[in-house]
């Protein structure tokens, strides 16, 4: 089963207030009616079913529950019994290895993986081929050098990284748990447990390995897990054991049976197996099975057996394969890559043709010239001599060449871009405007590949809540039998503490303080006598019982005092329950068959005899409280559409209607909405219910159906209790956030779990809509409707607006629904859908299913070019995280799971700010302008080479000296680029921010595209042939000799290559003046070295050429001659097509001024 | 609203410093019209001046060229260029005369010119031992020095220099007098002086050199060590560029116009095989060397542009001018409807 599928299942709903569906979730019901099995069904099929984009909705398979689990995809666990188990020595040990090397194998791995890349395959070429003496251009030292130094540095790295990796192995393999041995429990090392051993841990430890949960220290079997190493969701998780395992472990009795269950697999929230017990077949699922890396939490102790171990445990199998993203700039420049390939085997070719008419035209005097001496007459025979024939002459020129020209393809551009993403990232993380106080967070880059598309991103996909919002609930309103509550409110820190209860001497506080209204607490006090009283008395109990919470006691600094902490898995049922506990409501404890509430101060007990879980059908969940005074009520919670359908509304029209407004009115303010229902029930429907309920749990097939049956046959004819408004805050700075992003021309599309209405008006007050502007709203049941209303939408959105102007009122908004893109994505209509979602300035999708949300991505990314961002928090976002372009995570309330699925994170939304207008803007810049010069500066280097290959009878001797051609590229002219790539600012953050429209630059390519290529290169013809022909033509018939003519090109070209580069700088800190002045002085002095070296024939050379005026005239008349057109160009298009950037660069050093002025002529305006 | 004191960690917030935030002091040029201009003109004001020099420093240089192989060749031998140098019979020498146009004052430099001789040839630059020619320690270090490298292929007989370097010394001689005066030639001091000193050395004296099959050049005095053999050291400075000059000698005297002056050659450096020219070049020198008026017409050239561009780009800036930094240029205020 794919991991996304049943992800997207579990998760989907998983924003509907208040009612969670998530699988995990926990059903507590009396002991007596053996609920516990019921749970797996629900399980299984919930998960089971085919999931393509955007279904949603019931479920309604069971093949899968009865599903037998084939044996060639099964495996057998003998319980306590791993002998037998691995008699085939098929399962792995428990020891784990993420390194990658061992000492003996790093050589010869890391070799092998470093050589998967390109660039270096290339390199090694070109080395190997320099070692063949017919092609012996450089010395054998020299040509290794380069190569050498990158596969040093990279390894050392590697190894550095690996050996932490080790260090932690060793760590996990050694950590003690207990395992049972023949009959008693010993410690033994995490590395050697085996498959079918018992193992037993205790609270807050990490389990090692994968286990069917056997039993626990609840007599029911229950355990809670806290999965944060495993999903980053901290709140408690229920897990079960088997009744049928339960007792025998508490009564001490051995347990031998056999658990046949799936192949190891990466699915965390799947698992299907079942166990042989006692000639009984039990069936196991995910709620049975605790994964490596959990920790047991609130329970004492566990016992399980083992089933997956090391390597094969699912959060291992999830460990590996993060799949890469690459830079779309790098992708356009690998383009451009191939194209100065086909140049360099042009150049080759030139070369090669060239030297084979001059070899023909002189063939018949090759023998004794004096510089070709083709024969050798030292020997017995005449021999040619070092010459293979006219063809193959011309193939080793050919080969030569290109070992000449090698730097043509940027190789240390990859390695630079490397760097120079290093040290952008490493700005990125310790900018201050991306740290966050409350979380103590700073910004993360995960992947370090894509920096520069930051700068060029069109579309934002976000998720709403914990994204746009902080995913913190807070009761704000309460509608109680038509009568609203929650206008004003005090703040509870002045009051004493707020709500507490006395419990054997100790104070109990809830963790969460919630403000609250005063005459709801008055009239909430008043008791159960007054007809309100009794109104807002079930209302609260409502809200105290009707959920999964677990109330957990945690200990204070101060010995009596308590605060209880309500773990639960969804933040809307956490915000009810402190809401009532707020109100003197407060849940205190819950087992399996009770619960204990606190009711302004008065202990009261309440069996639970039954629970009806939330399902995606009905959208509600109830439970059947045994109250004190012995009735039974059954308390219903759920989303306002299907409550009012099993509302009985003759009972009390006006407060249905009541509440109906009261709900309108909380949803179009933003608030996620509730409505609470009850029913007493006789005991003869009590009875009814009862039988029915057993009946459908024990049922061996269509348990779901028919305990939904059951539920639907319960919660009817309802009386209203009332309605509650849970308030998701929004993040700070957001709407400011999304203005700006906005202006600077990107779609902020939201992609949301949350209903129509909240979504609107969240919309509205992240002013992602406004009032202005014209809406569409999709939200259809039919492919049919759907495409009658897209084709309408077209229409509307093609017709002239009335307003003209720059103002919101000709933008549309358009708003669609999960149910309408179930018909839409996938299908024909997703034309139409892009066509109008590209003319809309805003796009809300609410409603939508995890998958849909990585599909409307796909519909996107499917079409353009522009790059998209997707930006979320939790689990659900992971698939539309990893689609996009650039995934960003929000490492904030939810879990990790976003954030390890993401290339960057941060803590708020508003942070993308900075991030994309900023940092952004300026590495797209940098980076765009890095390729573009390190293209001109290894062209400029080679081209001279080439031009002087001509003069050379085309037989590839250099005069630049070969220690020169190679540090050209490592020393001479590598460190000024990076730097440059690394600190240049085109302008400064103030105005980046002032004018978000900047940004523009970066998503029109301006700083890398074909024309620029293009230009680059012309550029680069025209300075090759003025850094050569001048030295030529000065010295042309004279007496200079190789050397020195070849140190006046380096020289010139370095000059040339490093002041290019000054002209184009825009921001000069002294770093930058260090690194091209101190480039073109090492230059300078590594020439000065090579040439005093004796034993080469350029000895003392530079310092002849710099007795000699010529030398000097030459250089500056190079560096003038090269870089005039250059200077003419750059300012031609200044002043007649200024970009953006550099008007705002401008009014950054002169704004002062023009302010100032333009301040003036506002002044003489008044005084006329 | 947590009521829960989070532990005090480390906190994690960057440390702020004026690197850290990308906000050290900087230096932002912008191209004002005040400094485009400047530059221009800046640039105008050099390089007019400076071309204007480097024109009458070269024009101050008196060069006189004479090419002599083809004229040196007996007629029977026309065509024949390569059995006639390389025959033992025949005579080598000839005679020509030249006019010296302008005074020349001394040093007079005699130069050798060689047309289409690629002593930067690939097989040729590498044909040496650079060692050798320094340390009589390292005679047998002749590995790059094929065929020119052990006499007969011996290897107990290296041949010292070895290599086509300087198995090819060119070996032309000139014998200049004017009128029936002998002008002495001075050849000491031709060679650099690190080469004679360091890399050529003095206890390194020729070996079997030029005794093998086929005479590529010049011979030279065994007795001598090569440091001195100067004519050597100056041929084996390999020339960048395959038409280039070596310099043969000076003479410390004035040379009077219209004076002329006769050259006896003995022609014995076989071109022809090739169809190399040589020439005899008799030039003064100024500070930057030789005749050459490429300087001077490309810097005034460069100034001219540059004064051009001054004149129009003031031209521009006063006719149409953009003031810098109008926000109301920004592309979105331009065109507020075309976002």
């Amino acid at each position: 089963m794919n991991l996304d599928e049943t992800k997207s299942v579990d998760l989907q709903e998983d924003e509907l207030p208040g009612l969670h569906n998530s699988s995990s979730h926990r059903s507590i019901s009396s002991n007596s009616l053996r609920a516990n099995s019921i749970k797996e069904v629900g399980f299984v099929d919930l998960r089971s079913k085919e999931v393509r984009y955007g279904s949603r909705g019931g479920s309604n398979s069971m093949s899968m529950s009865r599903r037998e689990i084939s044996d060639e995809d099964s495996r057998l666990v003998y319980i306590n019994d791993p002998l037998k188990t691995n008699e085939k020595f098929e399962f792995s040990g428990n020891s784990v290895r993420t390194s990658k090397y061992s000492v003996l194998t790093f050589l010869p791995r890391n070799l092998f993986e470093q050589f998967h890349r390109v660039a270096y395959v290339y390199f090694l070429v070109i080395a190997i081929l320099n070692q063949l003496p017919q092609l012996a251009v450089f010395g054998r030292f020299v040509s290794i050098l380069p190569l050498t130094m990158v596969l040093l540095v990279t390894a050392i790295k590697d190894a550095y990284e690996d050996w932490r990796r080790h260090r932690s192995d060793w760590i996990e393999n050694n950590r003690l748990s207990s395992v049972l041995v023949n009959d008693s429990y010993e410690q033994k090392k995490s590395k050697d447990i085996q498959v079918g051993e018992i193992i037993k841990f205790s609270a807050n430890e990490t389990i090692p390995c994968d286990i069917v949960l056997l039993s626990t220290s609840d007599p029911t079997g229950v355990a809670y897990i806290q999965t944060i190493n495993l999903d980053g969701e901290s709140n408690l998780k229920t897990r079960y054991a088997k009744q049928e395992t339960v007792s025998r472990i508490h009564n001490n009795e051995k347990i031998n049976g056999v658990i046949k269950c799936e192949k190891p697999n990466r699915n965390i929230y799947g698992f299907l197996a079942y166990m042989e017990i006692d000639q009984k077949r039990v069936s196991l699922g995910p709620s049975n099975i605790v994964l490596r890396g959990c920790v047991l939490k609130n329970t004492s102790w566990a016992v399980g057996v083992v089933v997956y171990t090391g390597m094969e445990t699912k959060v291992m199998l999830n460990n590996s394969g993060a799949q890469s993203k690459r830079s779309h700039l790098e992708a356009r420049m690998n383009r451009e890559i191939i194209f100065l390939s086909f140049f360099l085997v042009g150049l080759c070719t030139v070369v090669s043709i060239c030297a084979g008419v001059w070899l023909r035209r002189h063939r018949d005097e090759l023998d004794i010239m004096q510089f070709y001496r083709r024969k050798d007459y030292s020997g017995e025979d005449v021999d040619n001599f070092k010459y293979y024939g006219w063809g193959l002459e011309i193939f080793f020129t050919f080969l030569m060449s290109v070992i000449v020209f090698q730097i043509m393809i940027p190789i240390a551009l990859y390695i630079s871009m490397e760097l120079v993403r290093v040290g952008q990232a490493y700005f990125m993380i310790r900018d201050d405007n991306m740290y966050d106080e409350t979380t103590d967070s700073r910004f993360q880059c995960r992947a370090l590949n894509m920096n520069e598309d930051l700068g060029q991103i069109k579309y934002v996909f976000s998720d709403k809540t914990g994204t746009l919002t902080e995913n913190k609930m807070e009761f704000q309103y309460a509608s109680i039998s038509g009568v609203d509550y929650g206008g004003e409110k005090t703040d509870f820190y002045e009051e004493q503490g707020g709500y507490f209860a006395q419990v054997d001497g100790l104070v109990l506080r809830p963790m969460m303080k919630v403000r609250v209204d005063q005459e709801l607490v008055r009239l909430s006090r008043s008791g159960n006598d007054t007809k309100t009283g009794k109104q807002i008395y079930d209302f609260f109990l409502a809200l105290a019982a009707c959920n999964t919470i677990v109330p957990i006691v945690v200990d204070t600094s101060d010995p009596v005092e308590k605060l209880i902490d309500y773990q639960g898995e969804s933040p809307d049922e956490q915000a009810l329950v402190y809401a009532a506990a707020a109100y003197g409501f407060m849940l205190i404890e819950r087992t399996s068959g009770h619960i204990i509430i606190d009711i302004h101060g008065d202990r009261q007990r309440f069996n639970v005899l039954g629970m009806h879980e939330f399902d995606s059908e009905r959208k509600r969940m109830s439970v059947i409280l045994g109250c004190p005074d012995n009735t039974v009520k059954v308390f219903v919670k759920g989303a306002d559409t299907t409550m009012f359908n099993v509302i009985d509304k003759s009972l009390n029209l006006d407060v249905v209607r009541a509440t109906e407004s009261h709900l309108h009115s909380y949803s179009s303010i933003g608030l996620r909405t509730l409505v609470m229902g009850m029913r007493e029930l006789s005991s003869h429907e009590f009875e009814q219910w009862r039988s029915s309920y057993e009946a459908a749990t024990s049922a061996l097939m269509g348990r779901a159906g028919l305990l939904r049956k059951v539920a639907i046959n319960l919660e009817k004819n309802l009386s209203v209790l009332g309605a509650s408004g849970i308030e998701d805050k929004l993040q700070q700075g957001v709407p400011e956030a999304i203005e700006s992003l906005r202006t600077a021309g990107i779609k902020v599309w939201v992609l949301t779990g949350d209903k129509q209405e909240t979504a609107i008006s969240i919309g509205y007050s992240s002013k992602l809509l406004t009032s202005k502007m014209t809406q569409i709203v999709i939200n259809n049941n039919s492919k049919e409707s759907c495409r009658k209303s897209l084709e309408d939408a077209l229409i509307t959105s093609n017709a002239p607006r009335t307003s003209t102007s720059g103002d919101d009122g000709s933008l549309i908004a358009l708003i669609i629904d999960g149910t309408s893109l179930v018909y839409i994505l996938d299908s024909e209509l997703e034309e139409q859908l892009f066509e109008l979602a590209s003319k809309c300035a805003v796009v809300l999708c609410c409603r939508v299913a995890p998958l849909q949300k990585a599909g409307i991505v796909m519909l996107i990314k499917k079409r353009t070019d522009d790059l998209t961002l997707a930006i979320g928090d939790g689990a659900n976002d992971v698939s539309m995280i990893q689609k996009a372009d650039v995934g960003i995570g929000i490492s904030g309330q939810e879990g990790r799971q976003a954030v390890m699925a993401s290339d960057f994170a941060m803590a708020q939304f508003r942070f993308l700010v900075p991030l994309l207008l900023v940092h952004g803007h300026w590495n797209y810049q940098r980076m765009g302008y890095m390729i573009l010069y390190n293209f001109y500066r290894n062209a400029v280097f080679v081209l001279v080479l080439f031009w002087y290959a001509l003069f050379t009878a085309f037989t590839l001797s250099t005069a630049i000296n070969e220690w020169s051609s190679v540090l050209y590229s490592v020393i001479y002219t590598s460190v000024p680029t990076i730097v440059v790539g690394i600190l240049d600012k085109d302008l400064g953050r103030t105005s980046l921010l002032q004018y978000p429209q900047l940004y523009g630059a970066g998503q029109r390519q301006e700083s890398y595209n074909s024309k620029l290529f293009w230009l680059t290169i012309a550029d680069t013809l025209w300075q090759s042939i003025v850094a050569f022909f001048v030295p030529l033509l000065a010295y042309w018939k004279s007496d200079i000799d190789g050397p020195s003519i070849g140190d006046l090109w380096t020289l010139a070209v370095v000059f040339l290559v490093n002041l290019h580069l000054a002209m184009d700088v825009t921001t000069w800190n002294w770093i930058i003046h260090a690194s091209i002045w101190g480039s073109i002085v090492a230059t300078i002095i590594c020439v000065i070295i090579i040439d005093c070296i004796v034993i080469l024939p350029g000895y003392w050379a530079i310092f002849h050429l710099a007795g000699d005026g010529m030398f000097w005239i030459c250089l500056i008349g190079i560096v003038v001659a090269s870089l005039i057109p250059r200077f003419v160009v750059k300012l031609l298009v200044q002043h007649y097509r200024p970009s953006d950037v550099q008007i705002a660069g401008e009014a950054e050093k002169f704004g002062a001024i023009i302010e100032s002025r333009s301040a003036e002529i506002e002044m003489n305006q008044h005084h006329t | 609203m947590d009521a829960l004191p989070r532990p005090k960690l480390k906190s994690k917030k960057p440390k702020y410093s004026r690197f850290t935030q990308q906000e050290l002091p900087a230096w932002k040029p912008i191209l004002t019209p005040g400094w485009v201009i400047a530059s221009f003109v800046a640039v105008a004001i050099l390089f007019i001046p400076a071309g204007l020099l480097c024109l009458s420093a070269s024009e101050r240089v008196v060069e006189i060229i004479d090419r002599y192989d083809d004229e040196c060749l007996p007629d029977s031998y026309s065509n024949k260029g390569d059995s006639f140098i390389q025959s033992k019979d025949t005579n080598k020498t000839c005679v020509r005369t030249m006019k010296v146009p302008k005074k020349m004052t001394a040093p007079v430099f005699i130069y050798y010119q060689l047309d289409n001789f690629y002593q930067n040839h690939r097989r040729y630059v590498k044909s040496r031992s650079d060692k050798q020619l320094r340390d009589p320690g390292f005679a047998d270090e002749t590995r790059d020095c094929k065929p020119e490298d052990n006499l007969h292929g011996d290897e107990n007989e290296p041949i010292i220099p070895c290599g086509l370097v300087a198995w090819s010394l060119f070996n032309d001689t000139y014998i200049l007098s004017k009128g029936n005066k002998v002008l002495d030639i001075n050849k000491k001091d031709i060679a650099w002086k690190s080469d004679t000193e360091i890399k050529f050395g003095s206890d390194v004296y020729p070996k079997n050199f030029q005794k093998g099959e086929l005479i590529g050049g010049g011979e030279l005095d065994e007795t001598k060590p090569l440091s001195e053999q100067e004519d050597l050291i100056v041929w084996m400075r390999t020339a960048a560029l395959p038409n280039f000059r070596k310099l043969y000698g000076k003479i410390n005297s004035d040379l009077e116009a219209n004076e002329t002056i006769t050259i006896v050659i003995q022609n014995n450096y076989n071109t022809y095989e090739f169809g190399g020219e040589k020439r005899i070049v008799l030039s003064t020198m100024s500070w930057i060397g030789g005749k050459n008026d490429f300087f001077g017409i490309a810097f005034l050239t460069i100034g001219g542009i540059c004064l051009f561009m001054a004149i129009n780009f003031i031209l521009l800036y006063v006719c149409k001018p953009r003031p810098l930094g109008d926000p109301s240029y920004l592309s979105w205020n331009r065109n507020p409807s075309g976002q």
